[in-house]
């Protein structure tokens, strides 16, 4: 039960995030393929290099655990990713 | 802070930020790598077992992304609830069947073609998700946050078809 009502929290945050990034809006995303607008990739990574340093900071002091990391088997990330970026590209979600 | 939250639009350094600090309250307290795509999946799965109980039997939905509402789906509706605050705190909110100027201005106003193109679009996102073991969110940045190959294979592979396919779309106009 609380484990529900924390993602419906973490869940809040997030759309909360993306919305005030733009990342709801059509030409936000499908500009990120045509280099007119990169904020998609400048919110994506600033998103990467905090969450990763406040995740490593709290493990190395032993505060918390790592999560299963997704994982890797090449030819499904990669033929998954393409057809990821069609649809990313021509919806703009 | 009010007339922070009130902003249209945050630079994405700042939204970015906080996007990363619900990444690390996330994992820090439930373990649990925010994602959007697996929600759709779960719930793909409860409609199949709903009208077509076979089809929900298979490896995919037994092993992999099995039925039910789950955290992920919780998320989701999470997503929407922020995403409308956020929006109607900011007066940026507005019910359209065509939204994006920049998509009108392009392609015209004709809803059937934004919306086919939206349909599509949303078929080949879900389905290049489930394949690749996640979306932007709990791939890309779920598993690059960890350094994990697979996040970087996917984000290479979404812009190797993702500026053709934005190329072919907008020919002159790109």
């Amino acid at each position: 039960m609380f484990e529900m009502l924390f993602a419906l929290i973490i869940g809040f945050g997030f759309g909360f995030a993306l919305q005030k990034a733009g990342l709801g809006k059509y030409h936000k995303i499908v500009n990120v393929f045509r280099f007119t607008d990169l904020a998609v990739l400048k919110f994506m990574m600033t998103t990467l290099a905090v969450s990763m340093v406040g995740t490593f900071a709290l493990n190395s002091l032993g505060i918390i655990a790592l999560p299963a990391i997704p994982p890797t088997y090449v030819v499904g990330n990669l033929i998954g990713g393409l057809i990821f970026g069609v649809g990313m590209a021509g919806a703009g979600f | 802070m009010m007339k922070l939250l009130q902003q249209k639009e945050w630079s994405p350094y700042l939204a970015g930020t906080l996007l990363g600090l619900v990444y690390i309250v996330s994992i820090a307290v439930a373990g649990i790598i925010p994602g959007a795509s697996g929600a759709f999946e779960n719930i793909g799965g409860l409609i199949a077992q709903a009208i077509y109980p076979d089809l929900a039997k298979n490896t995919y939905f037994q092993f992999v992304m099995p039925p039910g509402i789950t955290t992920a789906v919780m998320i989701l509706l999470g997503i929407f609830i922020g995403a409308f605050v956020s929006a109607k705190l900011s007066g940026d909110f507005k019910l359209q069947v065509v939204s994006d100027p920049q998509w009108k201005r392009v392609f015209g106003a004709a809803v059937w073609k934004r919306w086919l193109v939206l349909f599509l679009g949303g078929i080949l996102l879900e389905f290049g998700a489930g394949i690749a073991g996640g979306c932007t969110s709990g791939l890309a940045i779920g598993g690059g946050m960890f350094l994990a190959p697979s996040a970087f294979i996917f984000i290479a592979a979404m812009f190797i078809s993702g500026i053709p396919t934005a190329w072919l779309m907008y020919r002159r106009k790109y």
